[in-house]
């Protein structure tokens, strides 16, 4: 297991800049996500934690020490890849016990581990088989078993639900969770997929064009994003963005104003979650114009004089009909500097 | 014969569909026959040369006797009807199966009883007889004796094998190597290759005459194998590498992860990966340093050297007069291995314009 740390680690592919300068720390047998939509340098920072990438600048340090120079081979990471990647001409066995074969494990020892290893995931009866022979979720558990079969001090995973169906992303959501604990290794996921991170992450590392936004639980990127980037990219449906204009101690948002909690002047942009809309009640009013129900929810599209705003409600039967006019109030709100996007703290829009 | 009360198709509609499953039967059936038609007629120019060759080196007397070739065209061209009609008209997989073993050995017994008093294995004597000269019409125009047949064949394997070593090493490192590094040049490289695949060899044929004369590689057979390794390696190169192509970074990179080397990975892991294109490679290889004719003329004098071409070659030319029954014995001997590898690793080769390695 180890702590591990990025200073001003950078990668730049001749003029492209894949990641900024990026400061970070990963504590011993933490699970950290990376989030991020596809092209951010999520994968490319994890690449260079495995030692596959070179850092273009600054230094990568694994338990204190400086390990820009160690060679990938050499430093005892298990990665699982999106595709997988096992060797389609082994048998299960054999791609579980590659690792060991660059280690001096004897190999009665190798097979042990091996059996070991596949018993965690579950995989021990397809040992003889080709990996062509297994269905996506087992070929999963197969390269988990070759990530975790030479105790690494660092399991790196990229992207490793996004290739099944969704009842087994579900399951292996909570037994990759729950191996992770049962074994303590330090463990980065990379991902796209915000349930992924909110759910199995202990912390999640916002990323956007080569840049952390923000690093913080999945209540603070929900509740306290940081810039309008982390808001829209977290929270399904979407947290609804208004323009508007801050002044003395009121906010223009379309052809409505609202008395604003906090200070914040010039233009700004009204983040409201759609949950935090509650129809029915308030001073606002507003038509619904659409309606998806959801079973669990339903979420209604409203237009109002602030403009469209989605709003959720709980409850498998809808309780408004489509063409219905009614009021409704924010519950809560924040406020973003428009043109520098983040977030300005102890600001509010407030909508009784 | 009773009809189950519970048929629900009245008589009228029965008749309807029986009527329209029998169209459909004999359209089935006419276009069935037409494809045995055409495919029959149109192997035949593929297959009677063989035939004639394989016949005559069995059965003629120093000059070509199509006797026996008539003779079995007579007997195999009905049963390849008689087998068609088979084909077409019965449905039954087993019964299919019983009749075509018993066509198939009545046509074979057919053959062997009108043929049989014409064969004979005196044109193989080349493979056994040391100095064939010796039994041909008089004296030989070549000089007194010719080489031993096996001499011919094994300097036709050395230089067909070394050679398909060498393009075999070279194109799979070159082609890793075009398929995984960036480097300076690559695309002009690649544009290069094709050019050089797409130029034809035989202008050629003088300044590499030169070449060897100055090197000293003159008449022998490293100067021929080095000379086709070069000619070959542009289009194996391009080959190697399209295979390289398919095979995914993922699993370089989890190797490298795993504890190996970048070149434990590559023979541990990729190499693997691409091993019907080392085949298909390895195959045409073999196959066009086999067949070799135009540089082995060219570059080898001593009958030491010969190859099998050039030892069929000088058979054919005895101004003594050819005999054609023995050269188409040494013909078909000739072809024999090409064919048996052939037949070994078609299933790699029909592969290898797909490139690809799923499965």
């Amino acid at each position: 297991m180890a702590r591990i740390e990025l200073r001003a680690t950078s990668k730049t592919w001749d003029d492209v800049v894949a990641v900024e300068p990026t400061d970070l720390v990963i504590g011993d047998g933490e699970f950290v996500a990376i989030l991020g939509p596809s092209g951010c340098g999520k994968s490319t920072t994890l690449f260079m934690l495995a030692g596959l990438y070179a850092p273009s600048g600054g230094d990568i340090l694994f338990d204190g020490a400086a390990v820009n120079e160690v060679e990938a081979r050499d430093r005892n990471v298990g990665i699982v890849f999106q595709s997988y990647a096992l060797y389609p001409h082994m048998t299960v066995r054999d791609n579980i016990l590659f690792p060991l074969r660059f280690k001096d494990v004897p190999r009665e020892e190798a097979l042990k581990r091996a059996n070991a290893a596949a018993d965690l995931v579950q995989v021990r009866e397809y040992m003889e088989r080709k990996p062509s022979q297994l269905s996506g979720g087992q070929q999963q558990r197969v390269a988990l078993a070759r990530a975790l079969v030479k105790e690494p001090q660092l399991l790196l995973l990229d992207e490793p639900l996004s290739n099944l169906d969704a009842s087994l992303r579900l399951t292996m959501r909570s037994e990759i969770r729950n191996l992770q604990r049962k074994l303590g290794v330090t463990t980065v996921l990379v991902t796209h997929d915000q349930i992924e991170a909110t759910t199995m992450a202990d912390r999640i590392i916002c990323m956007s064009r080569g840049r952390i936004e923000q690093v913080g639980t999945a209540e603070d990127l929900y509740h306290r994003p940081d810039s309008l980037f982390v808001a829209s990219f977290i929270g399904s449906p979407p947290i609804n963005l208004l323009q508007a204009n801050a002044a003395g101690g009121q906010l223009a948002v379309g052809d409505g104003r609202l008395p604003l909690d906090g200070r914040a002047d010039g233009k700004v942009t009204l983040g409201v979650r759609p949950e935090s809309v509650v129809l029915g009640e308030g001073s606002l009013q507003g038509r619904i114009d659409d309606l998806e129900p959801h079973g669990r929810e339903t979420i209604y599209h409203l237009t109002t004089p602030l403009g469209g705003v989605r709003a959720l409600e709980a409850g498998a039967v809808a309780r408004h009909k489509l063409g219905d006019t009614l009021p409704f109030r924010f519950a809560d709100s924040l406020v973003f500097s428009t043109d520098s996007g983040r977030r300005i703290d102890g600001a509010r829009a407030i909508a009784a | 014969m009773d009809a189950s009360p519970t048929t629900l198709a009245a008589p009228a509609q029965r008749e309807y569909w029986d009527r329209l499953a029998a169209k459909g039967r004999s359209r089935r059936r006419a276009t069935t026959a037409f494809l045995y038609a055409v495919l029959v007629l149109g192997s035949l120019p593929i297959v009677v040369p063989y035939l004639w060759l394989f016949t005559v080196s069995v059965s003629g007397r120093t000059g070509a006797t199509t006797v026996v070739l008539w003779r079995t065209l007579a007997i195999l061209l009905p049963a390849l009807l008689a087998w068609s009609i088979l084909r077409v008209t019965i449905a039954d997989a087993k019964r299919l199966m019983r009749l075509e073993l018993a066509l198939g050995v009545v046509t074979l017994i057919a053959i062997a009883v009108i043929t049989g008093p014409y064969l004979h294995a005196q044109n193989w004597r080349f493979l056994w007889n040391k100095n064939i000269a010796d039994d041909l019409k008089g004296a030989s125009g070549v000089g007194g004796t010719y080489p031993s047949v096996w001499s011919a064949f094994a300097n036709s394997l050395i230089l067909a094998v070394v050679q398909m070593m060498l393009v075999v090493t070279v194109a799979t490192l070159a082609g890793y190597y075009l398929s995984r590094f960036d480097f300076r040049g690559r695309a002009g490289y690649l544009r290069g290759l094709l050019i050089l695949h797409a130029f034809p060899a035989m202008t050629l044929i003088i300044p590499i005459f030169l070449l060897m004369h100055w090197i000293g590689l003159l008449d022998t057979l490293t100067g021929v194998i080095l000379v086709i390794v070069a000619l070959e390696l542009p289009f194996a190169i391009f080959v190697m590498k399209g295979f390289f192509d398919a095979v995914p970074w993922d699993i370089e990179m989890s190797a490298l992860t795993d504890g190996a080397t970048r070149r434990q990975a590559f023979f541990l892991v990729v190499l693997p990966q691409v091993k019907v294109g080392l085949i298909a490679v390895g195959v045409f290889a073999f196959l066009r340093g086999w067949e070799e004719y135009v540089f082995v003329r060219t570059l080898l004098f001593e009958k030491a050297n010969w190859t099998m071409s050039l030892y069929l070659y000088w058979m054919y030319e005895d101004v003594m007069g050819t005999d054609y029954a023995l050269v188409s014995a040494i013909g078909v001997f000739y072809v024999l291995p090409s064919v048996i590898l052939y037949t070994a690793c078609q299933k790699y080769l029909t592969q290898m314009t797909v490139g690809g390695i799923k499965g």
